[in-house]
């Protein structure tokens, strides 16, 4: 068909007068139809899905491009998120554990103070900060002194008030304690329940041996409980010191086994040597 | 294979303006509007039978996405009714594929638009996809020629 037929013609200008018609109908429906518009939101949902299906027939490999990207975008958000999570996640474990050690330092401290209230003594509590143990020698410090009213000859325990040593010498900010395996140790103690009274003497080897019993016929025995004796004043008496573990061997704290301790202030400066 | 190819160069005016449809997308193609250049080419510059039909089913679908009650049918119309009553234009022989008139078409409806509920991001809004959908006019119908050689 040319544009020149006649038919042509006619056909163009029915075909826009058709068009140029239906705009007053658009408009009259327009304003009758307000807000509705029934007729047109029924046709839009028979018509819009079946667009949109053919629509994505058409255009199914740009969108599987575009999901793919999107994919790896996400997948690349995703893990960007997830090494800032794993930090925070690190760093809350981090804050978690000091919280730990915090309440258990705390429920230590707790006990310590408990226990030092319900001592007969004034106590000074302490750290223990170097274990001196050499050759037959098994010294330690702990790192109050003098100026903490501490002196020689005190007497230093465990926070299960087990003896641990005596003081030997005071600096101002530090002491030094003669732990019950050294070989200088020389105390009396006696038997838990009897009166059968003795010596605990160390060899500078970790090890300590009760000797020299009030009663000679006495033969020691593992599981027997040794405590201080209050002979001519040296210790406080009752102290708990350790359990025999054969006729002559006492299990004693040594200084390796502590990082704490409580000296008690048992004024005997003229009479431990 | 000639067929095939002539089947699809048949198609394409309406592949491309269910594509370009359905690629909507915020910012670069709201709405689908992309499709008015289809639309207005296989109806205009290089009419093509039936197409009208399909053509003002498909203003009529932006129409809906974008709440303006057959406002772009209304337009399409509009141009329908004045480009045959005219014989003063003959926009199938026009320079540029009728760059102009396409830009005159969408113009309308964007000023119309623009003034019937002015802001200023509105007015960039619509400035931004006047410009984008003249820019992008040339090198679609370039994809049409293409496809035909």
């Amino acid at each position: 068909m040319t544009k020149d037929k006649l038919s042509y013609k006619l056909g163009k200008i029915l075909k826009s007068a058709f068009a140029a018609a239906i705009l007053p109908i658009f408009v009259i429906y327009i304003m009758i139809a307000k807000p509705d518009y029934t007729i047109m939101n029924g046709l839009a949902h028979i018509v819009l899905p079946v667009a949109h299906w053919v629509g994505d027939v058409v255009t199914w490999p740009v969108r599987i491009v575009g999901q793919s990207a999107k994919w790896v975008r996400e997948t690349s958000l995703l893990r960007s998120e997830n090494e800032e999570l794993r930090a925070r996640l690190d760093t809350a474990l981090s804050n978690k554990h000091l919280c730990d050690i915090a309440i258990e330092e705390n429920k230590k401290l707790e006990k310590e103070i408990d226990i030092k209230h319900a001592s007969p003594f004034k106590t000074v509590i302490a750290d223990v900060q170097f274990d001196d143990t050499v050759f037959h020698h098994t010294t330690f410090l702990i790192n109050r002194g003098s100026k903490s009213d501490l002196s020689r000859g005190m007497v230093v325990v465990s926070f299960d008030n087990r003896l641990v040593g005596i003081i030997i010498d005071c600096g101002s900010m530090f002491c030094r304690v003669r732990a019950l395996t050294d070989a200088d140790t020389n105390l009396a103690v006696r038997i838990a329940g009897t009166d059968i009274s003795g010596f605990l003497q160390g060899n500078g080897k970790n090890k300590s041996f009760i000797a020299f019993f009030s009663n000679p016929l006495f033969v020691g025995r593992k599981g027997l409980k040794i405590i201080t004796s209050n002979i001519s004043g040296i210790l406080p008496a009752g102290i708990y010191v350790g359990n025999m573990i054969d006729d002559k061997q006492v299990d004693v704290l040594r200084p390796n086994q502590i990082s704490r301790v409580m000296v008690l202030k048992y004024n005997n400066i003229d009479s431990y040597k | 294979m000639n067929n095939l190819k002539h089947l699809f160069q048949k198609l394409l005016p309406f592949l491309m303006t269910i594509f370009l449809w359905r690629l909507s997308a915020n910012w670069w193609n709201p709405v689908g509007i992309l499709a008015l250049i289809p639309i207005f080419y296989y109806t205009f510059v290089k009419p093509v039978n039936w197409f009208v039909l399909f053509g003002a089913l498909f203003c009529f679908l932006i129409d809906y996405r974008c709440n303006l009650p057959l406002f772009w049918t209304s337009i399409f119309c509009l141009f329908y009714a004045i480009n045959g009553f005219q014989n003063y234009i003959d926009i199938t022989h026009t320079e540029d594929n009728a760059l102009y008139i396409f830009m005159l078409f969408i113009g309308t409806g964007i000023f119309i638009l623009m003034f019937s509920s002015f802001t200023w991001v509105g007015f960039i809004n619509n400035l931004w996809l006047f410009v984008w959908l003249s820019v992008l006019y040339t090198p679609i119908t370039a994809i049409d020629k293409w496809i035909r050689k």
